[in-house]
């Protein structure tokens, strides 16, 4: 039947110039998220710059949005896709809840991310999404997603305008590539490190990425979710504040004791 | 990605007959059985819109044009909206999209306040209003049969106290921020708000705002900047001024311009040689 | 012509002036004529027995089936129409099955219940968009049992789509017998093979033939194994237990 097919579409000069003219329903809209997991806790990190092309559209714009007491999501692309996304993630989280008296784990948020992704095989969500937090064992866990929904559980992961700056430093410091042990030192363990040495990491990725790619910038918002009973101190501790830093802690969603949610937010150039 | 900034320019794509983007036509396929085409671009077109923050609420600013290519066709369009006592609309882009989402919007806070008649609720807040517009703009982009416009929302929070500002457009793209612009004004008058807002508010916008007098001066002076450099706007513009006294829209008024340096442009006046 | 209730018994969804449902009450009545069926929870697993009605030697007892699976963590028995519990059988294997694809876990035993009995309510006139699957309400009744991260459960779905959780539940033709018996004996720390033997003796004490491997069933959930059927050696080592 092949042989016998019509010529394709852009053979013909009149609908080739069609093509031209058809509305596009996507944009980018700039920015990075990162998330890097730990033993006992989690970091989701996003800058709040929106911009289209060279334009910046506004210097405070979310990208990172907690879910419930133990998980954070952030979403990179199109902003639109991204905000409504998340917005139908929530109404589900909501529905399950109702339905199952519990709120949801993060490997289930994950796997549910994925069929919604992929429900949207063929107008894709032009989103990339990160889901961080800690999962049923009070271990730190990353998600990973693709804009049609393939994902992975990892330790790290950067997505956005500066992944391409960021993830080689964290594949560098998070998974100790191209690093060898001293002789008789122990082996590196990915996911160990502790939460002051993850803090200064990520916020070194954004200054970083701020003073190389021009759609990361503005602020810094970022989500530590720690497990239920970890001390606080080294997240709450002044002498740990960098100038500009503001921590607050976010209340419980479900019925609390539990895990605990803090936005630490942080200016970042704006030029 | 630049579908945004063809309100002033029909793409650039076009064959040598059309060099200078004059005409608004979509081009239409040969053949007559093509199927029933959803919006591919705007026709009838109004020209960027500007929105800031001020110490009593928030002022918007929109010329009185509606552009057909690069024919100045409509030139007493108003293109500013009030909805209900304390938002208000300012609109680019498509003007009949413009027309059909304001008659939807009038008709569903008309609803609204017959209802409230009976029964006691809080009127619709800027929020509120923003909110349906944001859904009806990704869901009509969703459909791939968008609203061609960009939307700047001014409103006065009634409940909380605060000014609200914020913008949606074709795409379902949202975003607010103290001082915004649509299309070409994002790239000349937005640098030029952003500026004096700063002046006075600081980086953090934690100073004081600009007072209502210095807002619409510097709104007057945009949308001059604004006439000089976009060949698709009008020097006769409104400004909105939301407030919590409500929403009060100005008589259209002009710059004053200077031409004369002009004469010594090349390719301006005659030239010598 | 007309008997007692006759005009209210006409539609499904037809309320008597006295505020019932006849044909949902009726249904409950076939469940009274079904073969009886236990359940009992304990702190290692939850236990179901039923008795399978054998009524000729020619007969393959094999093939009478009143207890299934629905996941690997969860079971249940039926007692009353038992054609009718296939579709909400294949209902709550379904609904189990797209959970787990949905949300990468098992579905809670409660929330599986839950999807049967919103199943048993769709009888009737069918609204628009809204097809109901079947034109009277099923005629037979479960006990549905699982672990999950509450524990071992065990739960009654009956026709009127009420469900209730129980520690030991017996339905069926000699259920009125059979729960009395259970409320006696019954206590919260029971072993499996306690559970397994009181399951068998209340069976033992309401049925007309002697118990044998060919006219019980007997199957359990536990942490370890998730949803088992107790085999032939195994019934028989219980019924063995049971004559001591």
């Amino acid at each position: 039947m092949a042989l016998f097919a019509p010529p394709p579409m852009y053979a013909d000069p009149t609908m080739a110039a069609d093509k031209q003219h058809a509305f596009n329903p996507y944009s980018e809209n700039g920015g990075s998220i990162l998330a890097i997991a730990g033993a006992d806790f989690t970091v989701i990190a996003g800058d709040t710059r929106q911009s289209e092309g060279y334009s910046i559209q506004t210097r405070y714009a979310r990208k990172v949005w907690q879910l419930t007491d133990r998980c954070v999501i952030a979403t990179n692309g199109f902003a639109a896709d991204g905000n409504n996304f998340v917005k139908r993630i929530k109404q589900r989280l909501e529905w399950y809840e109702h339905a199952h008296q519990k709120q949801m784990s993060i490997k289930a948020i994950a796997r549910l991310t994925q069929t919604m992704l992929y429900g949207n095989r063929f107008f894709p969500y032009f989103a990339y999404v990160i889901l961080g937090g800690i999962d049923e064992d009070g271990t730190g866990a990353v998600y990973s997603f693709d804009p049609i929904g393939s994902y992975e559980r990892e330790a790290c992961r950067a997505a956005g305008a500066a992944q391409s700056l960021i993830q080689p430093f964290l594949d560098n410091q998070i998974y100790f590539r191209n690093q060898t042990p001293a002789p008789g030192a122990e082996p590196f363990v990915p996911g160990r490190l502790p939460l002051s040495t993850v803090l200064g990491l990520v916020i070194d990725s954004f200054t970083s990425a701020t003073e190389r790619e021009i759609a990361v910038g503005d602020g810094l918002e970022l989500y530590v979710v720690m497990k239920k009973g970890r001390t606080t101190d080294d997240l709450v501790g002044s002498d740990n504040l960098i100038k500009n830093m503001q921590v607050q802690e976010l209340g419980a969603l479900g019925e609390g004791g539990s895990e605990r949610t803090f936005l630490v937010s942080l200016p970042l150039k704006r030029d | 990605m630049n579908q945004l900034h063809s309100f002033q320019a029909v793409p650039s794509t076009r064959n040598a007959f059309d060099a200078y983007s004059t005409l608004p036509e979509p081009p239409r396929p040969q053949s007559t059985h093509a199927p029933r085409a959803h919006t591919q671009q705007p026709i009838v077109t109004g020209t960027s819109v500007l929105g800031i923050k001020y110490e009593g609420g928030v002022m918007l600013a929109a010329d009185n044009l509606a552009s057909y290519g690069s024919l100045a066709r409509f030139k007493d369009i108003q293109r500013l909206h009030p909805l209900g006592d304390n938002t208000c609309l300012a609109v680019a882009g498509d003007m009949s999209d413009f027309q059909y989402m304001t008659k939807l919007l009038d008709a569903t806070l008309r609803a609204d306040r017959s209802v409230s008649l009976t029964d006691t609720h809080p009127p619709f807040s800027p929020q509120n209003i923003y909110t349906y517009l944001s859904n009806l703009y990704y869901a009509r982009r969703s459909k791939v049969n968008p609203l061609w416009n960009a939307i700047l929302v001014g409103g006065w929070d009634k409940e909380k106290k605060e000014s609200f500002l914020a913008y949606v457009d074709l795409l379902g793209t949202t975003y607010s921020a103290p001082t915004l612009a649509t299309g070409i004004g994002a790239h000349i008058a937005q640098p030029l708000l952003r500026e004096a807002y700063e002046a006075k508010a600081g980086v953090d916008g934690k100073g004081p705002l600009l007072t209502g007098q210095e807002a619409e001066e510097l709104l007057d002076t945009c949308m001059k900047v604004l006439f000089y450099r976009d060949a698709r706007s009008l020097n006769k513009y409104q400004i909105a001024t939301i407030s919590n006294d409500g929403v009060k829209i100005s008589d259209s008024k002009s710059s004053e311009t200077e031409w004369g340096f002009a004469e010594g442009l090349r390719g301006y006046g005659p030239q010598t040689q | 012509m007309f008997l007692t209730r006759s005009e209210y018994d006409r539609g499904v969804n037809t309320f008597s002036p006295e505020g019932r449902l006849f044909q949902v009450e009726y249904a409950m009545e076939a469940i009274k004529l079904g073969s009886t069926t236990v359940g009992i929870t304990t702190p290692y697993g939850t236990v179901l027995a039923v008795e399978k009605r054998v009524p000729s030697p020619l007969i393959e007892s094999s093939s009478i089936e009143k207890i299934m699976e629905i996941d690997a963590h969860i079971g249940c028995a039926m007692s009353g129409l038992t054609a009718d519990a296939r579709t909400m059988v294949e209902h709550a294997r379904v609904t189990s099955q797209m959970h787990n694809f949905t949300y990468d876990e098992k579905i809670g035993v409660e929330s599986c219940t839950q999807a049967v009995c919103d199943l048993a309510l769709r009888f009737g006139e069918s609204v628009e968009d809204d097809d109901a699957l079947m034109s009277r309400p099923f005629g037979v009744a479960l006990l549905i049992a699982g672990i999950d991260e509450k524990g071992p459960q065990l739960y009654h779905a009956d026709p009127s789509g009420t469900f209730t959780r129980y520690d030991a539940k017996a339905i069926g033709s000699g259920s009125d017998a059979a729960q009395q018996s259970l409320q006696d004996s019954f206590h919260k720390q029971m072993s499996l093979i306690e559970a397994h033997t009181l399951a068998l003796k209340v069976l033992k004490q309401v049925m007309e033939e002697k118990v044998d491997e060919n006219n019980v069933q007997l199957a359990q959930v536990t942490p370890e194994k998730g949803f088992t059927i107790l085999g032939e050696d195994e019934l028989k080592r219980v019924i063995e237990g049971l004559a001591a």
